[in-house]
């Protein structure tokens, strides 16, 4: 199925240069005198690159055949990541590459979204906070509960958060997926 | 006109609606205050006209207007002063300025609208330079910083892409386009060199408060004057978003005559309504055309958002 520029609309799946993209923001630029166009802000869905195109109004692209749907992550066995869908039992697996920055914070059993382009997954979205478990870090200074700079603490995922003073090994902490930052203890 | 520019934000308390019609109205004002100041006099053009707009790219909304039962005349929303206010130029109006409610069928996207206002204003003997100083010193009355950036069209290119845009032909602009990842699908060069604009020098210029561009390429001469490879014709960006657009204004019969059949062949090309010449426009520049002058159009709507920002 094609979409004319007239159809174009944030978060809209589209194919563009062989990669399925997703429109991020999409502005109609009419000069006074001339054509019009739409300038177009894309994330590829693949490579997670955001992009610009500006397409002559009327044109149109190919949609890409994008679903996104919550599954559970299994285990992974070094070399995949192995997912499944809690209602047909159907299963999934990523390489290390399409994973991203998702093996920084998902633990065995927990849920996150995946993204399917003609049925086969290709990128993971962790939910935006995840409890983990501090492995190790620096014992901190008793009493120093003001946290003026911080630690580094390695979580049980591998991930280095940066963490109060406070935060022992074996804590567990609240972490923003989105920005890789301590939020809390759980 | 439309005051609707100031009640653009939905969530506006009944005192802050008041606050933004009297601010949209001071702004107004001090429109007015500036033309009457330097002795320029307001007119007022008719809106329904009998001919529609050749522009290739604007289209004229028609309305039926009836002269007694079971007479209908189509009639044409006028899409910009310019024609009227070159008829009274015509006549000896001397300077003259309009604030008015302007039609455009086909338009979209939140910054284009079916109808909004237009400034637009003449000054007999002013070249393209003159009036750019004075649509500065507009800016400034009504509050904008001094400080403007003035670019010509060709080091605009030059500056923020390398693209020696005056030279390049439309064979190689078509491989430029595609080495950006553009459709270099296009009839006209000049519609190939805005796509370019738009893609890579509108956002550069976002980053300048007022930013001016003069000198277009003659292919986008629209009604300025052309003098050897570039028009005489500017436009006003006050953060990347167009605002104004200005001609040193053509003369001769002839080259309107020209102008607008251009655009009417190229209407015919893309398969648009190609309406009859003004015919009544082109008898009346037969004496000695227009006299030697300069106007601009100026949305106001976008002028007045600029300005609250």
């Amino acid at each position: 199925m094609n979409y004319n520029t007239s159809q174009f609309k944030n978060g809209l799946k589209l194919m563009l240069d062989g990669n399925p993209c997703s429109i991020v923001n999409n502005e109609i630029v009419k000069p006074g005198k001339g054509q019009a166009f739409n300038r177009v802000k894309f994330k590829d869905l693949i490579t997670g690159k955001t992009l610009e195109k500006t397409f002559k109004s009327g044109e149109s692209l190919e949609g890409a055949d994008v679903m996104e749907l919550e599954m559970q992550y299994l285990y992974s066995d070094g070399e995949k990541w192995h997912f499944m869908e809690p209602e047909s039992f159907e299963q999934f697996d990523l390489s290390e590459t399409s994973m991203g920055t998702a093996i920084n914070y998902l633990v065995e059993q927990d849920s996150c979204i995946i993204t399917l382009w003609n049925n086969n997954p290709i990128s993971v979205t962790p939910p935006n906070h995840v409890v983990l478990e501090v492995i190790d870090t620096d014992p901190g200074l008793k009493g120093d509960t003001a946290g003026t700079g911080g630690k580094p603490a390695t979580l049980n995922t591998g991930v280095v958060v940066q963490v109060p003073l406070f935060v022992s090994i074996g804590d567990k902490v609240k972490v923003d997926t989105r920005t890789n930052e301590y939020t809390g203890r759980a | 006109m439309s005051t609707q520019v100031a009640l653009n934000s939905i969530h506006l308390t009944m005192s802050e609606i008041k606050t933004n019609l009297v601010k949209y109205q001071n702004f107004i004002r001090l429109i007015r205050e500036f033309f009457y100041s330097r002795k320029i006099v307001e007119v007022k053009t008719p809106s329904l006209l009998s001919t529609p707009t050749s522009d290739v790219y604007i289209d004229s909304i028609g309305v039926e207007v009836n002269d007694g039962i079971q007479k209908a005349n189509k009639r044409y929303l006028h899409t910009s002063p310019e024609i009227e206010m070159k008829r009274l130029l015509l006549k000896g109006s001397g300077d003259i300025f309009q604030i008015s409610q302007v039609y455009r069928d086909n338009e979209q996207g939140s910054l284009n609208s079916n109808e909004f206002s237009m400034l637009e204003f003449y000054r007999l003997g002013f070249g393209m330079h003159q009036l750019i100083d004075e649509v500065i010193e507009l800016l400034i009355a009504l509050g904008h910083s001094t400080d403007v950036e003035k670019v010509s069209y060709s080091d605009a290119f030059i500056q923020n892409s390398g693209i020696d845009i005056l030279n390049t032909d439309f064979d190689d602009l078509k491989s430029i386009a595609k080495s950006h990842g553009l459709n270099s699908d296009f009839h006209w060069i000049e519609d190939l060199q805005t796509l370019l604009f738009v893609h890579l020098i509108e956002p550069k210029i976002a980053q300048i408060p007022i930013c001016i561009i003069y000198d277009y390429p003659k292919d986008q001469a629209a009604l300025a004057q052309i003098n050897g490879s570039v028009a005489q014709r500017f436009e006003l960006y006050i953060n990347g978003l167009e605002i104004a657009n200005g001609y040193q204004e053509l003369q001769s019969r002839e080259d309107y005559r020209f102008r607008f059949n251009n655009e009417l062949i190229k209407r015919k090309k893309l398969s648009k309504t190609t309406p009859l010449i003004d015919k009544q426009f082109l008898n009346e520049l037969k004496d000695g055309g227009l006299p030697y002058c300069s106007g601009v159009a100026i949305g106001i709507e976008r002028l007045f958002s600029a300005k609250s920002l």
